[in-house]
């Protein structure tokens, strides 16, 4: 069931949309939050890893010195690990393995080939310096071009090329709209290779604890219980004897939101030496061995009549997939999204899209907040500015002309997706006029005193978030995400703790879920303990990703409060002597008129006093419940941004002047976390747009290794994001609740760019690559110079 | 080869042998267990190490502990209490300035320094000067406005 | 990334520095503010057996006014400059550049001795000593010696220091009060290095202008004729016209991006030199 809120006889005033202040603050003011790297276990020997500096060779060996033989642990060591295999389920989706320390090849910079184990990292490092490598170098295959090359040498063992799968989706009849089409307009596009750069980095710890007869690894992870899953199959041991803790994690993005092969690696030493053995990564493995994002190319091809109205879509996606499949999403998942949101919030009946996915000799590419949906949403919105610009009309109007309309809804688009429910163009529209797009025009024309150029960029996006069993089977992983569960459980002395499965790592879920409790059972937030990230402690969940915490655990979270709130309210009406149906929960406390009993009396009768409980009723006060959305196509969630650029054409610099989002996530729990949530999204976007990207040279060598070369936004490069609300209830999930966390990610690359491209028009340049850097500007700018003498 | 040093850490006298190479930071999180000062570069670039090293904010990270011997140190730990530490603490839970808290340490120690020098900026001022330190998660909207709330406590504050 | 093991020394003062950094042959390395060293010592970037801790030499923290100009110690920090807490020999030029380059927490500890010794090529400091025309004061092993800013950087991270010499000072003569500089610097994003960075010196009353270009890949480059051009006030495109030839005639190779970025910058340094 679903829908909006349903009626209220009780004011909640810390429930559903309340800005309720976090709970989980306190302890990350005081400084006392527990990230894996400050976790005090006796006895822990630090590991650094040794990793290839080579993209691509046959490992012949590895020489270590005698005296810390004993202190290297090589793949054979290890060999009773399985290498982590993701293969999907497309047809001819090429088989690889990724072991967790190489063996026979290395295949990208970066790789780990041992592991140095000391009592310090700063003596484990002097360890893997005095190692050296026996390498015998391979071509490296160091770019999309390189790998496709007939010639090139196959990265996977039987692989005849470098291509892990191409997919296509084909609907409606292209060669009618060829036909019929009054305008034509083709762009290539491009956005770089980069890093997700959380600001904690990744970090395993494991150790085996004797009393429980189990191995315990903490992983700063997002998904502890499907990391417990793969690693329990991956080591060869029962997963009732595998304990997986996310302490405290300092952001995750989707960077760790993989099986990694140093969590591999570290578990199965804990095994072997029995003693608590720890990696935290360093900045330099996070950016050049963490999965890396967004490397995507893209082809599209659009038919629009005179008015701009698009016909049909052509659209080729192809991405730098890196030297491994990421477990569970696979190499192509990135591809497989972009190609499957193509058509955005518009309504375009024919599309064909196929995406590509090649094999390179780089980081692997994994999931990184938006996914595949950031480099859809560039290739679309600039091709939609592109089309107003060739029938001589306005991007906005273009824009708004060609969205699916409410009352479409729900709409089946051209990729196979089902839109739920929403307003796109009246999103569009509030947006443009809190932008004030007249007087940025008529700004335009008037020039700047200081020889900036002002431009106007717009980008609209439609976003699948809590999606469920349907959506997960038809990408074919090799797990699906179909449920959340959650137990709410009350203590005697009346305070409930709140077990979930998702893992929150910022996203203000101690507090949210608390809120939801509250709105079912009206017990204060500050009653209600949330407890997430621990393997033992929780019900099997899937973790923090693709924007389905809130809806996913907020549903459960709700399923099991109210049969709570049911029993409640029997055993509170029993002790008050009341009528059942005119009880109210309130406070933390059943009420009938002026009498009432708390919960504390309610639960310590529940517990301890069964005595008191009405005939029939059963002691103790906890309820399980799982829960999915009633359509598992997903909720979808979508907004337009809009921008003001200011660009230096003496220098190349970009400044935003103005930034608005107007979104629609549905019914929002916390309006304070959700804006902050969108804000957060667009400063990763705003990196993605203009600094952020990890070239590699022709030996396959990255070039952006540290925090020196590599630039993400800090808080003078973000401004003032002025966030407007919607909410539009989905249909099919508990109050209505969509995912957003992506969404402020999705859009900026494609609106900064459309901006840029707006205030550079009069110098007749036209960029189509991000980062959209000083650098490249100056030369588009000179470039255009030449080409007009 | 470690050499003996003694500073002031939170206003108690510690006394250690370390091995020239370790950095404060280290120092700081293994040897005392005062973990509030976190790396997330060892670079000096992103401020999450920031700590006061005799009353002004620096990179632990890329501080030698040794070139610290008879210095004063001060951590996030040592602020508590503080009156201005704690107007921004509670300005930083009331305007959101805090999401998975990583950053949050190094940013109140910085933002201490600020509000201590210049308190009458604004904003534009407190976003060139918060530069040193970068948080993934909030987009900064949340920080600027909790800093330039305490600035605005601090000072009605000052007044009464 | 934690760093190689090394040998550590405090010395007292100037001679036992000199003395230490000679015998050690090149493995030994002065360590000043830290800010450079100690980021390239984590990421095992340099090799180092021994690390000579300057932080003990009083004398090299001790600022003078000389009357005609500012001695000012090499280990000063850049905040002092920031913070007017030195005397300033150069109309509020050193204040602003100190207060525009990395982070507060960075310009607490780094020095201006520092920064110039290592010669990175996008210091601030750099093409500010060589704009100001100023003397560096060096010792040795050989004793002591003066090297004119301009001579001081020969490409990037060299320098004429030879081995075992160290700076002890900078010494920036007064400028006049009727000169107004021009800064104009490049960055991709605020506290980062600079892509480009020119300061423009121009006294109409005497009829003297300077202008020097920074963050070239290699030494800064002085540009006599741009800053005669622009004292003599010739219209924004011939200036704009001379600089992009005196550029190109430096022969340092910069790309199609960079030499417009470098024009700019020394064209707005002048602009606002001459306007203000």
């Amino acid at each position: 069931m679903g829908g909006t809120r349903a009626e209220k006889t009780v004011e909640r005033t810390q429930g559903v949309g309340t800005p309720v202040r976090r709970v989980e603050d306190r302890r990350f003011l005081e400084g006392k939050g527990e990230y894996l790297a400050d976790l005090n276990i006796p006895g822990v020997v630090d590991i650094a890893f040794l990793r290839s500096p080579v993209a691509h060779a046959r490992l012949k060996g590895v020489h270590i010195p005698d005296r810390i033989r004993n202190s290297v642990v090589l793949a054979g060591d290890i060999a009773f690990a399985k290498p982590i295999v993701a293969v999907g389920k497309a047809k001819g989706f090429k088989y690889s393995e990724y072991p967790p320390l190489a063996t026979g090849r290395v295949r990208f910079v970066g790789e780990p080939i041992a592991m140095c184990v000391a009592s310090t990292r700063a003596e484990a490092e002097d360890m893997a310096q005095a190692c050296t490598l026996d390498l015998e170098e391979l071509p490296p295959v160091w770019d999309i071009d390189v790998a496709l090359r007939p010639d090139a040498p196959p990265i996977h063992d039987g692989w005849d090329n470098n291509l892990f799968v191409t997919t296509e989706i084909k609907t409606g009849d292209l060669n009618a709209v060829k036909a019929s089409a009054s305008v034509v307009v083709e762009k290539t596009m491009r956005m770089a290779r980069h890093a997700g750069v959380s600001m904690e980095t990744r970090g395993v710890l494991a150790y085996y604890d004797r009393r429980l007869g189990e191995l315990v690894v903490y992983s700063s992870t997002q998904f502890p219980h499907v990391i417990r899953t793969i690693l329990a199959q991956s080591l060869g041991i029962a997963e009732s004897t595998l304990r997986v803790v996310a302490p405290d994690v300092g952001g995750g993005f989707g960077i760790k939101n993989n099986f990694q092969p140093e969590e591999l690696a570290v578990a199965a030493l804990a095994m072997k030496i029995g003693r608590p053995v720890r990696w935290i990564e360093d900045r330099r493995e996070h950016l050049i061995a963490s999965p890396h994002a967004r490397e995507h190319r893209y082809r599209l091809k659009a038919y629009a009549d005179k008015a701009g109205r698009v016909l049909g879509l052509e659209a080729e996606v192809t991405v730098d997939a890196g030297a491994y499949s990421v477990w569970p999403w696979t190499a192509s998942m990135e591809a497989g999204m972009s190609a499957g949101i193509m058509t955005g919030p518009y309504d375009i009946p024919v599309y064909h899209g196929r995406a590509i996915t090649v094999c390179t000799n780089k980081s692997p590419l994994g999931p990184y907040r938006g996914v595949g949906r950031s480099g859809a949403c560039f290739a679309i919105e600039t091709m939609i500015d592109a089309v107003a610009r060739a029938v001589g009309r306005t991007p906005e109007d273009v824009r708004i002309e060609n969205m699916v309309p409410p009352t479409a809804m729900p709409y089946r688009s051209a990729t196979g997706k089902l839109y739920d429910s929403g307003d796109y163009p009246e999103a569009a529209r509030r947006a443009l006029a809190a932008i004030d797009a007249a007087a940025v025009r008529a700004r335009q024309a008037r020039g700047e005193p200081d020889g900036r150029l002002i431009g106007l960029g717009v980008a609209s996006y439609t976003e699948q978030s809590a999606h469920g069993t349907a959506e997960w089977v038809a990408r074919g992983l090799p797990v699906v995400f179909g449920y959340e569960p959650a137990l709410a459980r009350f203590t005697p002395d009346g305070k409930l703790i709140l077990f979930v499965g998702i893992q929150n790592h910022g996203q203000g879920l101690e507090t949210t879920l608390a809120q939801v409790a509250h709105e079912e059972l009206g017990i204060p937030v500050s009653d209600v303990v949330v407890r997430h990230g621990d393997s033992s402690v929780s019900p099997y969940g899937m973790g923090t990703f693709a924007s389905r915490s809130m809806t996913m655990a907020g549903g459960a979270v709700s399923r099991a409060c109210a049969i709570l709130a049911e029993k409640m309210k029997r055993i509170g009406a029993h002790l008050l002597q009341a009528p059942v149906d005119s009880v109210t929960l309130a406070d933390g406390k059943v009420s009938f008129g002026a009498q009432s009993v708390t919960f504390a009396e309610i639960a310590d009768a529940a517990y301890l006093h069964p005595e008191r409980l009405p005939t029939g009723e059963e002691p103790a006060l906890e309820a399980n419940a799982v829960y999915e959305p009633g359509r598992s196509t997903g909720a979808f969630s979508y907004a337009t941004h809009a921008c003001v650029v200011a660009v230096d054409p003496g220098t190349g610099l970009v400044e935003i002047l103005d930034y608005v989002v107007c979104h629609d996530c549905g019914t929002m729990v916390n309006p304070l976390i959700v804006e902050a949530q969108v804000v957060g999204g667009v400063a990763q976007g705003l990196g993605t747009a203009l600094y952020e990207e990890i070239p590699y040279d022709e030996n396959g060598q990255p070039l952006a290794s540290t925090f020196l070369d590599y630039l993400i936004p800090g808080p003078a490069e973000v401004p003032d994001v002025r966030v407007l609300h919607m909410e539009t209830p989905s249909p099919h999930t508990r109050f209505g609740i969509k995912g957003m966390g992506e969404g402020g990610a999705i859009a900026p690359p494609a609106a900064v760019l459309n901006g840029i491209n707006d205030a550079l028009r009069p110098l007749r340049v036209e960029l189509s690559e991000t980062p959209v850097t000083p650098e490249r500007i100056l030369d588009a700018i000179a470039a255009a110079q030449e080409n007009a003498r | 080869m470690k050499i003996p040093i003694s500073l002031v850490v939170n206003g108690a006298t510690v006394e250690a042998q370390v091995e020239p190479r370790m950095h404060l930071g280290d120092f700081l999180r293994e040897h005392l267990r005062l973990t509030a000062t976190h790396l997330g570069c060892e670079h000096g670039v992103c401020g999450a190490c920031t700590v006061l090293i005799d009353g002004r904010p620096a990179r632990a990270c890329i501080t030698l502990a040794v070139t610290v011997n008879g210095a004063e140190i001060r951590t996030l730990e040592g602020l508590q209490g503080d009156a201005l530490m704690e107007t921004l603490k509670t300005a930083f839970h009331e305007k959101h300035g805090l999401q998975c808290g990583f950053c949050t340490p190094g940013m109140l120690v910085s933002a201490w320094d600020l509000l201590k020098r210049r308190p009458d900026i604004d904003e534009r001022e407190v976003r060139v000067a918060m530069s040193g330190n970068l948080c993934r998660c909030t987009g900064y909207q949340g920080i600027v406005r909790s800093i330039l709330a305490a600035a605005d406590e601090a000072k009605t504050a000052e007044s009464v | 990334m934690k760093p190689a093991p090394f040998a550590y020394i405090r010395p007292a003062s100037i001679a036992e520095a000199v003395r230490i950094l000679a015998d050690g042959k090149g493995s030994a390395r002065p360590l000043a503010g830290g800010q450079s060293l100690v980021p390239m010592l984590n990421l095992r970037l340099a090799p180092v057996e021994r690390i000579v801790d300057l932080g003990g030499i009083a004398e090299l923290r001790q600022t003078r006014d000389d009357g005609t100009s500012v001695r000012y110690g090499a280990m000063t920090i850049h905040a002092a400059f920031e913070d007017g807490e030195v005397p300033d020999a150069s109309n509020g030029l050193m204040a602003h550049v100190a207060g525009r380059f990395a982070f507060r927490a960075v310009r607490n500890r780094g020095t201006i001795g520092g920064a110039l010794a290592l010669a990175d090529p996008a210091s601030d400091w750099l093409v500010t000593v060589v704009a100001l025309e100023a003397k560096l004061h060096a010792v040795g092993p050989d004793g002591r010696r003066v090297i004119p800013a301009e001579k001081f950087v020969l490409g990037p991270y060299f320098t004429s220091l030879a081995e075992g010499e160290l700076l002890e000072a900078i010494e920036v003569p007064k400028r006049p009060k009727t000169e107004r500089w021009g800064y104009c610097k490049v960055t991709a994003k605020v506290g980062e290095y600079a892509e480009s960075m020119a300061l423009a010196l121009v006294d109409r009353a005497r009829g003297t202008a300077r202008v020097a270009l920074g963050a070239t890949d290699g030494a800064p480059i002085v540009l006599p004729e741009a800053a005669a051009s622009a004292l003599r006030g010739e219209a924004a495109q011939s200036l704009r016209e001379t600089i992009q030839r005196e550029l190109v005639a430096a022969e340092r190779d910069f790309s199609r991006a960079k030499l417009a970025m470098h024009a700019t910058t020394v064209f707005r340094a002048l602009r606002d030199a001459v306007s203000s």
